[in-house]
């Protein structure tokens, strides 16, 4: 796993304490960078301080977050030349139409629905973080 | 005629507001009331798994319903969550074939239950102009109702039939299950209405009040005739 560092975009404290137990309890070590809104997603991607983008392993991104919303947070990484072919996860409560349409429209990479159950909500986490850690092939930096 | 332009015109905005807030609304549902849902149902799922061995059997059996109803609170979030898709959905008319549709939807049952021995009947050739993928979510229903409450039934027979009375086609699914009181029949479509324990039968009692918002949306209408242990039969006209 290289030790690529996982950026979680999540404004619920809970979601995120939810998903770093889910990561732990199925060994994924990775360092995890959270940022709580759409803003400071945007410092760690694209500001001046931003992480190297081939450190990033990938993103999980939730949709309703403050200040900037997660489809401006994906709108804005595909734009940039830099971040342009990071993976990106969205990571969210609803599976609306519009939704989906605008996810996939704006480039995510996929697109995966929180379950309420804790146990489904684990085994999704860790077949996304394995995937995209582990089997998926990152482009050349 | 102008005064009566003016209030079509005022209706229609009014509707198209209503519309407006039932998306929104609906939105938020999506987003926001599965959020603590999601805590409740993980932190004592979190409680269980790192405490449950220092707890006394009863504090783990509270545990177990916080977690049980967190995610009967989810199912009829999503539940309602569809009744309103079905509602807002843009409408697609087109000739389509229901029995094709009945048909697929039966053979999925028989194919991922082969221990359930179902005897089922699809008469062919019931056409309508409707919109296919409301209508096979409406048949979803129906057919997956008669499925279920067949369950207990020994030689259980499901019927897709057309029928038609003074000129108006209707079309039945016809069951021989765990049927109902027709006293209760109006409570039927009415959204979360439950005629059986939930232990005898699962489900949260969405599927008919879908199946009538699909039928109104085509102008139809909707009935259901049943006696218990008798079976039932809903048909529904578009």
């Amino acid at each position: 796993m290289e030790n690529r560092i996982i950026l979680l975009i999540e404004d619920n404290p809970d979601d995120a304490e939810l998903i770093l137990r889910a990561f732990k309890k199925h060994t994924i070590m990775n360092p995890v960078v959270l940022a709580r809104d759409g803003g400071e997603a945007l410092e760690y991607l694209i500001g001046p301080d931003a992480y190297d983008p081939s450190r990033i392993g990938f993103v999980l991104l939730d949709l309703k977050l403050p200040k900037v919303d997660g489809l401006e947070v994906l709108r804005r990484i595909r734009e940039n030349e830099k971040t342009k072919f990071l993976p990106v996860v969205i990571l969210t409560s609803s599976k609306e139409d519009r939704d989906l349409i605008e996810g996939y429209r704006l480039g995510t990479n996929s697109y995966v629905q929180k379950p309420i159950d804790f146990n489904q909500f684990s085994e999704a986490v860790r077949q996304v973080g394995l995937y995209w850690l582990i089997v998926n092939v990152p482009p050349p930096s | 005629m102008e005064e009566r332009t003016a209030q079509l015109a005022e209706s229609n905005q009014r509707l198209e507001m209503v519309n407006r807030e039932l998306e929104a609304f609906s939105y938020s549902a999506s987003h926001d009331l599965r959020a603590p849902l999601r805590s409740m149902e993980g932190f004592a799922q979190a409680l269980l798994e790192d405490y449950g061995d220092r707890m006394e059997e009863k504090a783990r059996d509270y545990l177990g319903r916080i977690i049980n109803a967190s995610r009967t609170m989810a199912e009829l979030i999503d539940d309602l969550l569809s009744l309103s898709r079905v509602t807002r959905s843009e409408m697609r008319i087109e000739k389509t074939d229901l029995s094709a549709i009945a048909e697929t939807i039966l053979a999925t049952h028989a194919r991922t239950e082969p221990a359930r021995a179902v005897e089922y009947v699809v008469e062919p050739g019931a056409v309508a102009r409707c919109d296919p993928r409301l209508l096979r979510i409406a048949l979803e229903n129906l057919l997956d109702n008669a499925w279920k409450f067949t369950g207990k039934t020994p030689n259980a027979r499901i019927e897709f039939r057309v029928v038609r009375e003074n000129g108006v086609t209707m079309f039945c699914v016809q069951d021989n299950g765990a049927g109902f009181e027709m006293e209760y029949a109006g409570k039927l479509f009415a959204p979360f209405q439950r005629l059986h324990a939930a232990g005898d039968f699962p489900g949260t009692g969405i599927g008919l009040a879908i199946v009538q918002r699909i039928v109104h949306r085509h102008g139809g209408t909707v009935r259901a005739e049943g006696k218990p242990g008798g079976g039932a039969t809903i048909c529904f006209t578009l």
